[in-house]
């Protein structure tokens, strides 16, 4: 009995210090400068945009800092389902909502907050500059174009020694917002491809079927199998490239320019589709026919109620912190040192109008 | 007659023989012994290499910085994880105790057989479903991820593990010593929690440290009901609530109340991230998590094996 008291008091002991002994070690936390009560939000969803919303809050917590943020990436269906469910308030996602959702929820909306680009990347001993084409990344992933030296890839570049050797083809093993960015370009691009493979989170890769195909869950994944492969492509997200030094492929764009991924050709294949979005404010922006555009992104997009009933306070809050999130300098650029696209301009005014119209209790809630 | 039967067989040949098989045989079990210890000594060397480097005060006592940033520290995970291990066990040790002294006074009634079945199915469950079940019956109906989710998923982890320790120590406590117990005119309750319990506490509280092992090394349950918080860090809620004069019940309730953190979660969350600062810090979880988790396991063996030596098993 008295080891049991004993251990008792060893647990309390240590719920004390946990409690009290960081104190001295934060000078600054949220909520220290103002009295006002602390409003806290959750949100949970997509993971490509995970590190930006991380850093977004993060910033936050400096411009208001009665208002707690906290996102977590779940995946863009885990975050559907938990509004859905009403047990976060807001989510975030990568693939839209779908029609039979809209009518269980009908005052969900869409929000493009950033876009993101998809790069292909290769592993070809002596070569480290590469530029490809959309209808040949299309035959290379339809196993059709199976060699380096194949004049299609060749054509391109005139001026790098391309290998006799077989091409292994890399590619997501777990369904995927970045496959579906990808698969979209690809079916953009070939009708082929549109019609025979398709386009989605997951696809039955041809060149799988043939022997040449290799698997990697999440970016890492693919890009491990890249860099362990010689001779072999793959695609992984603009931001991921970045954060690992991978270098990737340049693309030859709609136009018929090359173009590399930057803040610059994403911005511009943004505003080449800045008029195509649907009355859910959404948009594909593949294959984008700007000069500059490069041709593989896609939008990722919080999701949000238009309508609430209660707690108007909290969908305050996080509608200023939507806008803040899309009209901040130093919150754009942030996004664009981690290798995300901003909205342009006229993209941002469709935004903020719909934030605009959000209404809790009835009334607008942003006048 | 022993004589000419001897004389038959070649005696020195034959214990050849056989020492040669015994020494192979020897031979085999002690590299399969080795092969089949390979695998934790393998993890443990690896995962101190590979996090060992990156664990420093900071990593304890702050929260986490920015992606693509290299120091903070993972304090809201091991908050998280101390204050939903601690839900769970006041959940979940009650009623398994009880449980467990069930078992042991009325073993053979079919409820007891129903007890014990149950018990052995729901440990076979997978935990993501625990997770799952939780959402569905706490979470969407609370409208909101909690710490008290994520302590009440643990708890249905740690409830069957603790109900056939539990009654695995209380079979060891001699039958007579309960006897003697009523013999004496001690009521039922009496000799359970006066004499059955402290013959037992050391091997209970075993199987109890061992629960809260697997519960602390648990992720899938917490996926859906704790959610992950970056923010969750009890000395700012309590400060919080100081200085907007709440009551200890309503801080209390803030810190059940919000989305937590976990060692576990973290690990995974931080594992799949692009930045290598981050999967570093990764590793650095995981080794804190594998040093907690063993040393509470050796810890409980070591004690477990003295207390049944001295029960003289």
């Amino acid at each position: 009995m008295r080891r049991v008291l004993l251990l008792s008091l060893i647990i309390i002991a240590m719920l004390l210090a946990a409690c009290g002994g960081p104190a001295p070690a934060k000078p600054t936390t949220a909520a220290q400068s103002t009295g006002g009560k602390v409003v806290m939000l959750t949100g949970a969803g997509a993971t490509f945009p995970l590190p930006v919303y991380t850093e977004w809050i993060q910033m936050y917590k400096s411009v208001q800092p009665n208002v707690t943020l906290n996102y977590q990436g779940i995946g863009s269906g885990g975050g559907q389902k938990a509004i859905l469910d009403g047990t976060v308030d807001f989510a975030g996602s990568d693939s839209l909502l779908k029609e039979s959702q809209y009518q269980k929820m009908p005052d969900l909306q869409m929000l493009p907050m950033l876009a993101g680009a998809v790069v292909p990347i290769f592993n070809v001993p002596g070569v480290h500059q590469l530029i490809i084409d959309g209808p040949t990344l299309v035959n290379i992933y339809m196993a059709k174009i199976t060699k380096w030296n194949d004049p299609a890839i060749a054509k391109f570049n005139p001026n790098v020694s391309l290998p006799d050797k077989p091409i292994v083809v890399a590619h997501r093993s777990d369904g995927s917002g970045t496959t579906e960015i990808f698969t979209s370009y690809l079916g953009a691009v070939s009708q082929a491809w549109k019609d025979n493979i398709g386009v989605g989170k997951a696809v039955e890769w041809p060149a799988d079927k043939k022997g040449q195909g290799v698997g990697g869950k999440g970016n890492p994944g693919v890009a491990q199998a890249v860099q362990s492969t010689p001779y072999s492509i793959g695609y992984v997200e603009l931001a991921y490239a970045k954060a690992n030094k991978i270098a990737f492929a340049d693309m030859i764009n709609a136009a018929g320019n090359q173009v590399t991924a930057d803040a610059a050709t994403m911005k511009d294949a943004m505003a080449a589709f800045a008029n195509a979005f649907d009355k859910r404010l959404t948009t594909k922006i593949v294959n984008a026919k700007g000069t500059q555009s490069w041709p593989i992104m896609g939008y990722t997009y919080l999701v949000i109620h238009m309508q609430k009933n209660s707690d108007c306070n909290k969908t305050k809050a996080l509608l200023n912190y939507i806008q803040w999130a899309i009209s901040d300098q130093a919150a754009a650029q942030k996004a664009a040192d981690l290798g995300y696209a901003t909205l342009p301009a006229s993209v941002r005014n469709l935004v903020t109008a719909k934030l605009h119209e959000v209404k809790c209790n009835g009334k607008i809630v942003l006048p | 007659m022993q004589k000419d039967i001897f004389a038959q067989v070649d005696l020195p040949r034959v214990y050849r023989r056989r020492q040669l098989v015994n020494s192979v045989m020897l031979g085999l079990t002690g590299l399969f012994l080795v092969l089949a210890i390979i695998p934790l000594i393998w993890i443990t060397v690896y995962v101190i290499i590979k996090g060992g480097h990156y664990i420093n005060l900071d990593f304890f006592i702050h929260l986490p910085r920015p992606m693509g940033t290299s120091g903070g520290g993972v304090l809201q995970a091991i908050e998280g994880s101390f204050v939903m291990v601690i839900i769970a066990s006041v959940i979940a040790i009650p009623p398994a105790l009880l449980a467990a002294f069930y078992l042991v006074t009325a073993p053979n009634t079919p409820l007891a057989t129903a007890v014990r079945f149950s018990t052995d199915l729901l440990a076979g469950i997978p935990s993501i479903v625990i997770g799952l079940f939780i959402y569905a019956i706490v979470v969407v109906t609370q409208k909101h991820y909690s710490a008290l989710a994520g302590g009440i998923a643990l708890s249905t982890i740690m409830l069957p593990v603790i109900i056939r320790s539990a009654e695995e120590m209380l079979k060891l406590v001699p039958r007579e010593l309960r006897e003697g117990a009523l013999a004496l005119g001690s009521p039922e309750w009496k000799a359970a929690l006066r004499v059955m319990l402290p013959a037992a506490a050391e091997g209970i509280l075993t199987g109890i440290m061992l629960s809260i092992a697997r519960a602390t090394g648990e992720t899938a349950p917490l996926l859906f009901t704790a959610l992950g918080n970056d923010n969750y860090e009890i000395g700012n809620m309590i400060r919080q609530g100081v200085r907007h004069h709440q009551s200890v019940l309503a801080i209390l309730g803030q810190i059940l109340d919000q989305p937590a953190d976990a060692l576990p979660l973290t690990l995974w969350k931080y594992a799949q991230q692009p930045y290598p600062e981050r999967v570093q810090q990764a590793w650095a979880v995981a080794l804190v998590l594998l040093l907690f988790v063993l040393t509470l396991n050796i810890l409980a063996r070591f004690w477990l094996s003295h207390r049944r030596r001295q029960l003289g098993e």
